[in-house]
Formats: structure tokens, sequence, C-alpha cells
């Protein structure tokens, strides 16, 4: 492997995952316990790519879909990146009854407004959830951009090409959720773009220091 | 920099800002804020932000509260969806189309040293001069000019996203084409004016006899198009001979003439190998036959 | 008296902090398994005093191992260790003869306590 420097070792990646673990179940305990969202997240699964063989590898793992609805925010703090959460098109309408305010008004808007609205609400919440509790594990706290929504006939025109210079390396964090009573079910990728992957590693170790 | 030199700026700056603490009591109000609430800073301080906008109050509302308070997340409150957080007056009157200020919002979190979030802050934006010009946008993209209602390029991309709803959901979903009989007549014997005149009254007749779900447009030259969603050949029957009794019964006045016109009505309802090509093309056939069985009538070809 | 612990995790991270955090002085003999149907047999052949258990694991998860364990031998002491911490999970594990749950990251404190709170019950 000819990785540069700015790779993370099987080691690093491990206990990336244990924080992962840790900081994914907080945030699913914490949904169902504040505001009553009920989710399950799989276990977390750990990928280093080049930032250009990004749009092929999320197409890869979410061929199974053939429309999507894709709801993209930013993060920035040390721990950077963005986090992409792929849903099939058809769980919009899913989503609605499941955190649909009830009030039911929305006057001229479209269904269709509505079924973006919701997905830009659950995935502003759910990303905020699991972005959140990951970075408070690795000491840090983040800042959000507002969260887009794309939905296109195939994953092919949703997914960004050019998320990160071509070249630079990332580091992608799978996961699989599901909301249990719905039975909606998507990906979450959260990508970290190359300059926070120094601050990483450091923290990485900082974590593993409380138990030497 | 001082706080006070920091509120020296938040006093200035052109957007609201609300900090609230893990209860929703008010802990700043900036001076934007309190010109546009006429709530003065040391009147609502300390406050329950909820006793002085109950409508906030919201399970929606609520919930990003409580997700900002333990995830740090940021929540944002669209004018799109929202149209705005606040009741505020317009900042000026002239030229804008709402009675309200239209506000985008973000809510973030606040944390103190040890970096647990001991409140949140809210940012609200005056964004009523953007929603104004993007609605005339909107307009100017759907609507057509002379009748005011929508054009053909909206119905066209309305009529396939209902195709494809209804394919999904197989439901009913017909479609009636609308032709005004011996219009160029009109045009000859009264002039444009006239004929012009005579379209707005057919669309805007056609416009209050349709159901709220229905929608009309101008297809073309003389021809309107009425898209009913959840709604059978039976009952598109109904809506059909509606629409072809008011115009019968209209009568229009240009200068000192009274002009009587009628229309022709083709209807086509949607099945499962249909594409919106089709589904016209089958109302068009529907309407060639209503002309040729003598006019003012509706046809509804049955399925071969 | 705790003499063997049995530690079950998938995650060779997770099972050296939860080393990390069991007191030292103690002569505990520690054993170790990478997911629940090892950690089944290996409890079959070491008879442990106290196992810790992880929940999400491959080839077996943690349920099914309590389970397993607890069916061929009741008095077992076993203490999830789980980043699961949904209420119905630990009432889930709890319902199949789990001694208690912990959250992870285990601290010494915890440990401790469940160690403590182990030994009472096999008095």
């Amino acid at each position: 492997m000819d990785y540069c420097l700015n790779t993370i070792s099987d080691e690093e990646k491990e206990i990336l995952q244990e924080i992962m673990n840790i900081a994914f179940g907080k945030a699913a305990a914490d949904l169902a316990e504040v505001i009553n969202i009920f989710v399950v997240l799989s276990v977390p699964y750990i990928e280093m790519l080049m930032a250009h063989d990004l749009p092929v590898y999320i197409k890869s793992q979410v061929s199974e879909y053939d429309r999507v609805s894709i709801v993209e925010q930013n993060f920035w703090g040390e721990f950077k990146g963005s986090a992409f959460l792929v849903f099939q098109a058809s769980a919009g309408r899913e989503l609605i009854s499941l955190f649909g305010d009830g009030s039911g008004d929305f006057g001229s808007e479209s269904i269709d407004a509505l079924e973006k609205e919701t997905l830009m609400e659950v995935g502003n919440i759910l990303i905020g959830a699991c972005v959140g509790k990951l970075s408070e594990l690795l000491g840090d706290a983040v800042t959000y951009s507002p969260p887009r929504v794309v939905t296109e006939n195939t994953p092919n025109d949703a997914i960004p090409v050019n998320i990160f210079e071509s070249g630079s390396s990332a580091i992608v964090l799978k996961t699989v959720f599901c909301f249990n009573e719905r039975n909606v079910h998507g990906f979450l990728f959260l990508v970290t773009s190359h300059d926070s992957i120094l601050w990483l590693k450091k923290s990485l170790a900082a974590f593993m220091e409380q138990y030497e | 920099m001082t706080l006070n030199e920091l509120t020296q700026i938040f006093d200035t700056v052109n957007f609201g800002l609300v900090v609230l603490d893990r209860d929703i009591k008010i802990q700043y109000w900036n001076r934007w804020m309190a010109m546009h609430s006429g709530i003065p800073s040391d009147q609502i301080i300390g406050e329950a932000l909820f006793d002085f906008f109950p409508h906030l109050s919201t399970p929606s509302f609520n919930k990003n509260c409580k997700a900002v308070l333990s995830f740090g997340n940021f929540a944002f409150f669209s004018q799109k969806l929202h149209s705005f957080l606040f009741p505020f007056k317009p900042d000026s009157s002239f030229g804008y189309r709402f009675e309200l200020m239209q506000q985008s919002c973000t809510m973030g979190p606040l944390r103190s040293d040890d970096n647990s979030i001991s409140g949140l802050f809210l940012i609200v934006q005056d964004v009523t001069e953007l929603a104004t010009y993007e609605q005339k946008l909107i307009e100017m993209n759907t609507k057509d000019a002379l009748t005011g209602i929508y054009n053909r390029r909206f119905l066209e991309s309305r009529l396939s996203d209902e195709c494809e709803r209804h394919r999904r959901h197989s439901r009913y979903l017909s479609l009636i084409m609308i032709d005004i009989d011996f219009f160029k007549k009109v045009n000859d014997t009264y002039g444009h004016q006239c004929g012009d005149m005579v379209l707005q009254a057919v669309a805007s007749k056609a416009v209050s006899v349709i159901r709220k779900t229905d929608f009309i447009a101008r297809y073309g030259g003389e021809e309107f198009c009425c898209l009913l969603p959840e709604t059978s050949a039976e009952n598109a029957e109904v809506v059909a001979e509606n629409i072809r009794m008011s115009i019968e019964e209209m009568t229009n006045c240009f200068e000192n003439h009274s002009i009587k016109v009628t229309i022709s009505l083709g209807i086509s309802c949607f099945v499962a190998e249909d594409s919106p090509e089709t589904l016209l093309k089958k109302a068009d056939d529907a309407l060639y036959q209503a002309k040729h069985s003598g006019r003012n009538r509706f046809v509804r070809l049955s399925p071969t | 008296m705790i003499k063997k612990i049995l530690l079950i995790d998938d995650s060779p991270i997770s099972r050296r902090i939860m080393k990390s955090c069991i007191p030292k002085d103690r002569d505990y003999e520690l054993y170790e398994a990478g997911d629940g149907l090892a950690g089944f047999e290996a409890y079959k052949e070491i008879r442990p005093d106290v196992t810790f258990m992880d929940l999400t694991m491959p080839v077996m998860d943690g349920a099914e191992a309590t389970e397993k364990i607890k069916e061929f031998h009741p008095e077992a002491v076993v203490i999830v260790c789980t980043a699961d911490i949904q209420i119905k999970s630990i009432t889930n594990v709890l319902g199949l003869g789990a001694l208690m749950v912990i959250k992870k990251p285990p601290s010494k404190e915890t440990i401790e306590d469940a160690l403590s709170k182990a030994e009472a019950h096999i008095g």
C-alpha cells in the first residue's frame, strides 16, 4: 500500500470503530429518550479511500435503491467533513407520518415540499446526533451548514462528484440505520476530509491514554 | 474584545439575535428584536419565550430545542416552510406582497467552558425582499401572462409528477382538454382585443367552476387543459359538464356587443401503461371527436 | 470470591479498555473471547466467576450468548457491557438473566462497582 503519511493504522481504525460504536449507541438512546425517535444504528464500518473514488464507493453501497433522496450536510470544527444520509426516495412519505407535527397546515405547499422538509428535519437531527456524540467523545464541538435535500431518479445523478480535492484521502464512516416502526432504512456516510486526519490521530491517541 | 464592545455590535447588526437558557427563558434580546417586536429588552429578559410568543410552542419547535440542547446540532427554520418564527411587520410595506416579515432562522447551541450545552441562540434574518423576488420569478415562470392561470410549462411538469404518483399508488387521474369553439371568428369579427377578453373570461370562469384539487392551465392559443387528480372517469365527466355549461351560460360584453362562446372538451383517464404524452394524446383525440360530432360537448373515449 | 473473569467482545480495543479498568492488584485471571459463540465455548471450559459480555458481535450476538450461558449454568454471573443503551435492549438482556448492564466506555469506577455487586451476588 503506498498510502502517504496521512493514513490511519489498523489499530487507529479499531479505536475509531469502538468510539463510533459508543457514540452511535448514545445518539440512538438520546434520540429515543429526548425526542421519541426510535432508530437502530448498525455497527459502523470504516473505510479509507481516495477522495475521487468516493462517489463510486457511495453509489456501489446504495445500488439496491432505484431512486434516492439524499440529505447532505457539512460540519466543521477540528473534526470536519460532510455527512450524507441516503434514503430510498419513497422514504419521505413514510417519515412524514413518523415525524409529522400533526398540524398539517402547510398552506399552499405541496406534498413534495412537505416530504423535503421532513427529510431535512430527520436528516438534521440524525446527523446532528451522530456527529455530535462522535465529536464530543473526541473532545471537539462542531458547527453545521444547513442541510440540503437532493432527490433524483438514480443514485448516479444525486451523488456529488467532487466533494473534496481529488488526490487527497478521506475516511468514510458508514452505518445503516432503520426506523423500526415504519421499516424505513437508509445509509449514513460521514466523510472526513483530509485536513482532519492529523487531528483525528491525535484525539484517538488521547482517548486511549485514559485507559493506559 | 470586551462584552460591552460585543454588545454594541450585537445591537447594530441587521438581524435578530436571541439567547435562550435551557428552560427556554430569554437571556438576551438584541436591539433589532426589540425594534421589530416593540418589546424592549429589559421587559423580556428572564421571561419565558412562550409567554410572549405562545404560537412558537409547537411539537416541532420544542423537538428542535431539545435536539439542539442535547446534541448540539443546528436547527434551520426556512422561510419556505415556516414563513417566519416571529410575527413582525415588514421593514417597508412598499412593493412587498407579504403582510408579515418573512424570516429565515437558525438555532444553535451555546456551550460553557467545559463544553456542556448551557443554552441556545436564535438568529432571525429578514428575507422578505428575497421571498418577494422569488415569488415574482415563480409566477413569471408558471403563470400565463394574459389569463393569469398556469402556463403550459407548469402543466407539463405537474403532469409528469402526477402520472408518476398515480402509477406508484394506482389511483385515478383524469385530464380534460378544452378548446373554444370558433374562436377564430371572434378574433376576426371583433378584433384581437376582444379575443383576449374572451380568453380571460373563459379562463376565470373555468377556474371558478373546477374543484380546489383540480388545476387548469392555458395550453395553447385558445386551448386549455385541466388536470384532475384522484378523479374517476365518471367524476371527470361531471366536472367537464360543469365547465361546459358555465361557459355556455356566460355572456361577454365587449364595447356594445354581447358575445357568447361555447367550448368542446375531450376527457382521458390514466391507465397504468400511460405516459404524460399518451394521456394528452388521448384527450386530444377525444377533443377532436367532440369537435366533429357538433361541438359544445364533451367526449370521453372508452378504453380500447 | 471472584477469581476468573471472562471478557467477551469482538473489538480488541474494547477488551483492552475493559482490562485497563479491572483492578490489577487482585490477581484476577483474565480470559478473552472474540464473539458470542467462542465466548460460550470458553465459558464451558473455564467456568469463570464473572463474564463481561458485549451485545453487538458477529457469529453469535451477546443476547444469545447470555441466554446460552444461563441455560448451561443458571448461576452464571453475566454483566453486559454495551454501547447499545436503548431501554429495549437493556430490558431484553436483563430478562435473559444478565445481572446488570453497564454503559460503554467503562471506567474504573463502574467496573469496581459491577465487581462488588457480582461479589455480593455470589455471596
